[in-house]
């Protein structure tokens, strides 16, 4: 039961009084049954034996007030027990709150191990500016009856408020708890490791392949396959340390990183990191640490720090370009130290992801050295063409800053460079090996030319950059989504609608949404699925503090996420998709969701 | 009509039982307890007695109290048993629910339900499914055979948590003997008795 705050001496002195009641109650709770319907003849309702203490009597709220802060206390009556991992606190637009429980009493469970419960009185504070708050709590009489969960709703003071309205997030046991039940600390590790090598092949880690190689492809003649294994061990090691730190540093500071990792100063930076490494590979200049400094890491005999000490900061900045790609781990692990603020696991868990992600660069660094070719010609054309890549890498992390014209026109300017120097418009030479680059060199210029002609109509999707000339409505654009850029505005939109909902959480810079966007939401089958529903954009493409309170009432750490909502606004459990989505796991969330 | 008389007899009940009594009158319709189509019938089917347990597959009590039930059932050889999911731990509380409920398909229901009674306490999904897989249920099919009927289960679990609700049940274990409910766990000498008032 709700009380306001009750002065502590009069609760004690109730206590031995209500500790009777609870005796009394427990031992008629079932115990002895109350067999009246004997004198009652034949009956057609039921009747109780006796009930158990009510649930609210078991464990008593009660609030009190605390400068900025509100005390909750439960008193447990006696002969019963609370279990801490049941406690939870919502606030009023759905968000989680984390209550600083105290550690329990340690209850063996032969089944779970030692499970923590509280058997006189456990308490919390929250800050009163969260008020109103849905509380939820669980336990049971000892050895008679385990209560179903109690849920609360309550204003600051203590007095019962109404529910939460609006989006209500479905419960779902968190990756990292999942596989900790199962396994323990070892097995979350290992399972990042195997979700890591699962990711290698989706396109936010592809583009790490042609970072390496255009890497090693940089140290000439002096590579050797124990040398590529060394530089890209090195390389995935500094990459797999930054998603570590990126945990930590989420864990520390409490909030999401990608608002920083999306910055436009952290892009640009990154986009020239990749400009003075194409450069490099142009042979503008040797890219090396500066003289002194090496001078300074380099004994005699090796001469290898300064490419090490490169390739360790390739790898750091490499995790950056990744963090936008949100995928269904990553999301897992950082949702898991947001909420439970253990940054050891977690970032355990993204270091072990990113050496996952990292192992197939491995092999490919070290068979990639083999198959390189040793020195001439051809290494002068390989690092150019990675020049080339690194180039492309770049106008793909401005592309996500920069308006879609400009984007288009920059990628027209790189492909009629290409073209340039593959010797489209040399006069080819007899051999084959000159023809065939002459084609492809005209190929690009085609290309440059045609994106340079969408970029001055005001195209923006590279794949189709002649779109506003043609006119003719794609068939991706079929689906209808009212497009949010805040908390409020999908509550605007859920209302308007009054129906079941599908929130794509998106942003014009990640990858992965383009590639949704244009095999799974323009999938007939999907769009027939999704009919009935009202289609709902969270775009956080600026992302700002209105992206993050609306990631965060979403509980969704960012793009790509599908959220679907029955008509209360409640999300159906075990229908949310994360990360590289296909038609069928859309299909089947679709299907599953009311 | 029979609301009056409903009535009339919840007001006598609560003559002598007092306060819990006085909700008699929202209490669920007999008929809809006692016969669910899609809820799973134990022990014998045309027994005299009906015995129904709100239950959870993680409630520490219903596992310690189930062996006492399943002998009288065995013992009296005319109670009709049935076990009413009320899945109130959460998600792995529900993950077993289903599967049980899927393995009926295949003729395994009461080995599932019997698996998973016989564990202690708290249980994760992966114990769930290897309490299972080593009593020798195929989980896979017990799955498939849930989700081809989900709508089904799911409305059968609704129909269990408002039968409870309706009741004032608290939590699991929950009992209902003949017409008289006991909610919480029930001793042996207790279950007897109520068993041959309900024989009347």
């Amino acid at each position: 039961m709700m009380t306001c705050p009750a002065p502590r001496p009069a609760l004690r002195a109730l206590l031995p009084i209500l500790a009777a009641l609870a005796v009394m109650l427990a031992l008629a709770s079932g115990l002895r049954p109350a067999l009246a319907q004997e004198s009652l003849g034949p009956l057609t309702s039921f009747s109780s034996a006796g009930q158990p203490m009510g649930a609210d009597e078991a464990f008593l709220l009660t609030v009190a007030s605390e400068g900025d802060a509100v005390r909750l206390t439960w008193q447990v009556m006696p002969g019963h027990y609370l279990y801490r991992e049941f406690f939870r606190a919502t606030a009023a637009d759905g968000t989680g709150l984390p209550l600083d429980l105290p550690p329990g009493t340690a209850k063996d469970d032969p089944g779970f191990g030692a499970m923590e419960v509280y058997y006189d009185a456990v308490s919390a504070a929250l800050p009163a500016a969260a008020f109103p708050v849905t509380l939820t709590w669980q336990g049971c009489q000892d050895g008679g009856i385990c209560y179903a969960p109690i849920t609360r709703t309550i204003a600051a003071d203590g007095a019962a408020a109404e529910p939460a309205q609006g989006m209500q997030m479905a419960e779902s046991p968190g990756l990292v708890d999942g596989i900790a039940a199962r396994g323990g600390a070892a097995l979350v590790i290992a399972s990042f490791f195997g979700f890591g090598l699962l990711l290698a092949f989706t396109p936010c880690v592809l583009p790490m392949a042609p970072i390496l190689l255009g890497l090693l492809s940089r140290q000439g003649e002096r590579l050797t396959p124990l040398r590529g294994a060394v530089l890209s061990g090195v390389y995935v090691l500094a990459m797999a340390l930054a998603f570590g730190a990126l945990g930590v540093a989420a864990a520390l500071s409490g909030q999401n990183l990608q608002m920083v990792l999306q910055s436009p100063a952290a892009l640009i930076a990154v986009a020239a990191l990749f400009g003075v490494l194409a450069l490099s590979s142009f042979g503008l200049f040797e890219l090396s640490m500066p003289a002194r400094l090496t001078a300074a890491l380099t004994r005699p005999g090796t001469g290898r720090r300064g490419s090490l000490a490169g390739a360790a900061g390739l790898g750091f900045t490499s995790a950056l370009i990744v963090g936008p790609c949100v995928t269904a781990p990553l999301a897992g692990a950082l949702l898991y130290i947001a909420q439970t603020g253990d940054a050891a696991l977690g970032a355990a868990a993204l270091f072990a992801l990113g050496l996952g992600q990292g192992a197939p660069l491995l092999v490919a660094g070290t068979l990639g050295a083999r198959a390189l070719p040793r020195a001439g010609a051809w290494m002068e054309a390989v690092r150019r063409a990675f020049g080339f890549v690194f180039l492309g890498m770049a106008v793909w992390l401005l592309g996500r800053i920069l308006p879609g014209p400009v984007v288009l026109a920059l990628w027209a300017l790189l492909a009629l460079g290409l073209g340039v120097a593959l010797g489209g418009v040399d006069a080819a030479g007899p051999r084959l090996r000159q023809r065939l680059a002459k084609v492809a060199g005209l190929t690009a210029i085609v290309a440059g030319a045609a994106l340079g002609f969408g970029a001055a109509a005001g195209g923006s999707d590279p794949l189709r950059p002649l779109a506003p000339l043609v006119g003719g409505a794609p068939t991706a654009e079929a689906l209808t989504f009212t497009t949010a850029t805040g908390s409020a505005g999908i509550d605007r939109a859920l209302a308007q609608a009054n129906a079941p909902a599908l929130v794509y959480v998106t942003a014009d810079w990640c990858v992965t949404c383009r590639v949704i966007e244009r095999d799974v939401l323009a999938d007939p089958a999907v769009q027939a699925a999704l009919e009935g529903r009202a289609l709902i954009k969270a775009d956080v493409s600026d992302f700002g503090p209105e992206a993050q309170a609306m990631l965060d009432r979403l509980q969704s750490v960012g793009p790509p996420t599908m959220v679907f909502l029955d008509r209360g606004g409640a999300e159906a459990p075990g229908t949310r998709l994360i990360g590289d989505i296909k038609a069928a796991d859309m299909l089947r969330s679709a299907g599953a969701a009311p | 009509m029979i609301l009056s008389r409903r009535h009339l007899i919840a007001g006598s009940a609560a003559l002598v039982l007092t306060a819990p009594a006085l909700r008699a009158q929202s209490y669920p319709d007999p008929a809809e307890v006692l016969n669910d189509p899609d809820a799973p019938v134990q022990g014998n089917p045309a027994g005299d007695v009906t015995v129904i347990e709100y239950f959870d597959y993680q409630c520490p009590y219903c596992k310690s109290n189930h062996p006492l039930l399943m002998d009288e059932v065995a013992r009296d050889g005319g109670i009709r048993l049935i076990l009413k999911d009320w899945p109130i731990f959460g998600p792995a509380s529900l993950h077993a629910t289903q599967l049980v409920l899927g393995a009926q398909r295949q003729g395994d229901y009461a080995d599932a339900q019997a698996a998973l009674m016989a564990t202690k306490g708290r249980l994760t999904e992966a114990q769930i499914d290897s309490t299972l897989q080593d009593a020798g249920i195929d989980i896979a099919a017990a799955s498939a055979a849930h989700d081809a009927e989900k709508d089904r289960w799911a409305a059968l679990l609704n129909r269990n948590a408002a039968q409870a609700q309706g009741f004032g049940f608290m939590g699991t274990p929950s009992y209902i003997v003949g017409m008289t409910m006991f909610p919480g766990v029930i001793d042996q000498a207790t279950l007897r008795e109520a068993i041959k008032a309900a024989r009347g």
